[in-house]
């Protein structure tokens, strides 16, 4: 039993991490209709500068998590107003294309601004062992998972009853009709790119805390995108599920079957799922495929 | 009787031309040298998860050259070294060593990028015939069957396992053993060398894992290395492999003696891993730097490279400046006017030469691979340093 438990432990804590960067996927793709290939590279861009801070301005976890969430704010503005927005309008295999392109680019960055090596991020906690019944857990993956479930939470409250969390609804659903109700596409696509730059970066920076910081973390997109496909490439909270049922599967694959099934696990699960519901099991039945 | 001072004149300095011509050959066939400069080509991966070897291996290439020119260079030649970045991408590492070859005309070659990718440009090595040291990623496929002009320094991926698994099953006997494998060409190798001591010594395995390149999470991995009891571990993985696996072991509350391998033997590995780290073994046939030898490479090495060059040193900058000094030290010995053919014959002719990095170098007739010494060493988490053991 306790095996299962500590397994079970282990899969939400990595898949609460999917679980974030999947959700910063669902939440362009809601309401700028594209699939950003660029979101591991995103997470991981959010996560460095965020051990740049805590080791040239403070090591405090509000001044790092302060800071760390402005970048990702500005880094997603950046790319959505200097990338993104002239692409407004082009095809959606040119702007997936760009996506691609910038991936390239964030990924070979790590090398030029930072290096090559592992870091680890030290903000004075998180890295500690905290038992529960026996079982090993870091307090950094226990607070991973806190997180996703309040961002879930907050998520949800977000689209459903704030005016903007509407108007990006509005837009996903159809922005000319939008635009004709005077909302502002621009304004809601920038918003988007900020959050999902910001939620994404979460789940970077904890995978930073409870893992390591290295050029390969961008692989943590391809890794979380399943997540995306599995929840509903338009379901934010479902993305937000998806990355746990996709962290669970892996880690019981891996226990259980053999450590060889771990990392294709959580590919199998997808095509069994989506052989069934092929918008996933929180999506809408109208994803326009890329 | 020659009447005109005009064609007699003419006479005189076609033959003298002639008699130059003769007297140079090299000069003639062989491209990448001219009165003032020889150049020294490599690619390597400088971006991506690997550049941590690549650009350790270029430094130390670099330290090489820049002590070379210090002292006045290859017999009055400055050496310039041509790098190019693979970006560790098997058809990148194909047209850039055909770029500095073709294009930069290039002398010689160093590096080249991992294992995978020198076998890949060994057909083009081949034919160029361009003498050529390799540093980087000693696999057996190199210098078996030898190639003329390709030599390789360092010990294969395999001796270097089971001298490191013999290690460990002789201070440990009686014990049951744990392995991790990386699901490519590395991780084939490492296990067919664990393979080789199991049969031999007839070790107890008891958990025997394979986990796909890029793996993150290791936890049901270890989790079940726990179940499995092993006492001793050969962590597999390379670099953020093997600190992920001990994180997790540590959380697990378990510590069984660990080996790793060369290609995870850099110092950084130590601070991330924190006390999970202490005490794990290592093989490799590099100083450690915290040796002597290593120290002083270190104190070589501060006022030839960069600040941020110093900070990029780890065990790939010795074996890459290990190879460039016998390179260098072979076209010296060619005198004034080296060529490929003289270059290739003194490589064969290299003979304990001392770099302070390793043991003495030495190839032979038929022989391109130096076959290097090889030490257990285990780290001191205190120190974030690796010292020998025997």
């Amino acid at each position: 039993m306790q095996y299962l438990l500590q397994l079970l432990i282990s899969g939400l804590a990595i898949g609460a991490i999917y679980g974030l960067i999947a959700m910063g996927f669902a939440v362009i793709y809601k309401s700028t209709g594209l699939v950003n290939f660029a979101q591991g590279e995103m997470t991981m861009i959010t996560a460095y500068v965020a051990w740049t801070i805590s080791t040239t301005v403070s090591g405090n976890v509000f001044v790092v998590a302060i800071g760390a969430i402005l970048a990702a704010v500005v880094l997603g503005l950046v790319i959505e107003r200097v990338v993104m927005r002239p692409m407004l309008g082009e095809p959606v295999f040119a702007t997936v294309m760009v996506t691609i392109g910038l991936a390239v680019i964030l990924r070979s960055a790590i090398n030029f601004i930072w290096d090559a090596y592992p870091h680890g991020l030290d903000v004075g906690m998180g890295r500690g062992i905290a038992h529960l019944g026996g079982i090993g857990v870091r307090t950094g993956q226990i607070a991973v998972i806190v997180t996703l479930l309040l961002l879930l939470a907050a998520i949800w409250a977000f689209f459903r009853y704030s005016k903007i969390g509407v108007a990006m609804r509005a837009v996903a659903a159809d922005d000319r009709t939008a635009l004709l109700m005077g909302i502002s596409a621009k304004k809601v696509h920038a918003l988007a790119w900020a959050a999902s730059s910001v939620i994404s970066g979460i789940g970077g920076v904890f995978f930073a805390l409870s893992y390591d910081l290295s050029p390969a973390m961008f692989q943590l997109g391809l890794k979380a995108f399943p997540a995306t496909i599995l929840g509903g490439l338009d379901a934010v909270l479902g993305s937000g599920l998806g990355g746990l049922l996709i962290g669970i599967t892996e880690n019981l694959a891996g226990g259980y079957i053999g450590s060889g099934t771990k990392e294709v696990a959580g590919f199998a699960m997808i095509i069994v799922v989506l052989m069934v519901r092929p918008f996933g099991i929180f999506g809408e039945r109208d994803i326009e495929r890329v | 009787m020659i009447r005109h001072p005009a064609f007699a004149a003419l006479l005189l300095s076609t033959a003298c031309l002639a008699a130059c011509l003769a007297a140079r050959p090299a000069r003639a066939a062989d491209p990448g040298i001219t009165d003032t400069e020889i150049l020294i080509g490599d690619v390597e991966p400088l971006t991506g998860p690997p550049a941590l070897l690549g650009v350790a291996a270029s430094i130390g290439h670099k330290i090489a050259i820049a002590e070379a020119n210090a002292a006045g260079g290859i017999n009055g030649r400055k050496i310039k070294y041509v790098l190019e970045d693979d970006g560790y991408v098997t058809a990148r590492t194909i047209q850039g060593v055909k770029k500095v070859i073709d294009v930069d005309k290039v002398f010689a070659m160093l590096g080249i990028s991992g294992s995978g990718q020198s076998i890949a440009v060994m057909p083009v090595l081949e034919k160029a015939g361009i003498p050529t040291v390799i540093d980087v990623a000693p696999v057996k496929f190199l210098w078996e069957p030898p190639r003329k002009n390709v030599f390789v320094i360092g010990q294969s991926y395999e001796e270097g396992i089971i001298h490191l698994v013999n290690y460990l099953a002789d201070k440990n006997p009686g014990k049951k053993w744990g392995l991790i494998t990386q699901d490519d060409d590395y991780g084939v190798t490492v296990r067919d060398g664990f393979d080789s001591v199991v049969k031999a010594k007839k070790l107890n395995v008891v958990y025997s894992g394979n986990y796909k390149k890029g793996q993150q999470d290791f936890s049901s991995d270890m989790l079940q290395l726990k179940e499995s009891g092993a006492e001793v571990f050969l962590a597999g993985g390379i670099i953020a492999e093997n600190i992920a696996m001990m994180k997790e072991l540590e959380k697990l509350g378990v510590k069984p003696v660990t080996g790793i391998f060369w290609p995870g033997r850099i110092e950084p590995v130590l601070k991330l891993m924190g006390p999970a780290g202490d005490g794990i073994y290592a093989v490799d046939y590099v100083e450690p730097f915290a040796g002597a030898a290593g120290k002083a490479f270190l104190d070589k090495a501060k006022p030839l490279v960069s600040e941020a060059e110093f900070k990029g040193i780890n065990r790939y900058t010795m074996t890459g400046y290990a190879a460039a000094k016998v390179l260098i030290a072979a076209i010296e010995r060619c005198g004034k006017e080296p060529s490929w053919a003289c270059t290739i014959a003194e490589l064969e002719k290299t003979k304990d030469v001392a770099t302070g990095v390793m043991a003495p170098i030495s190839f032979g007739p038929g022989v391109r691979f130096s076959n290097q010494k090889l030490q257990i060493m285990q780290a001191d988490t205190a120190t974030l340093s690796f010292k020998p053991v025997n």
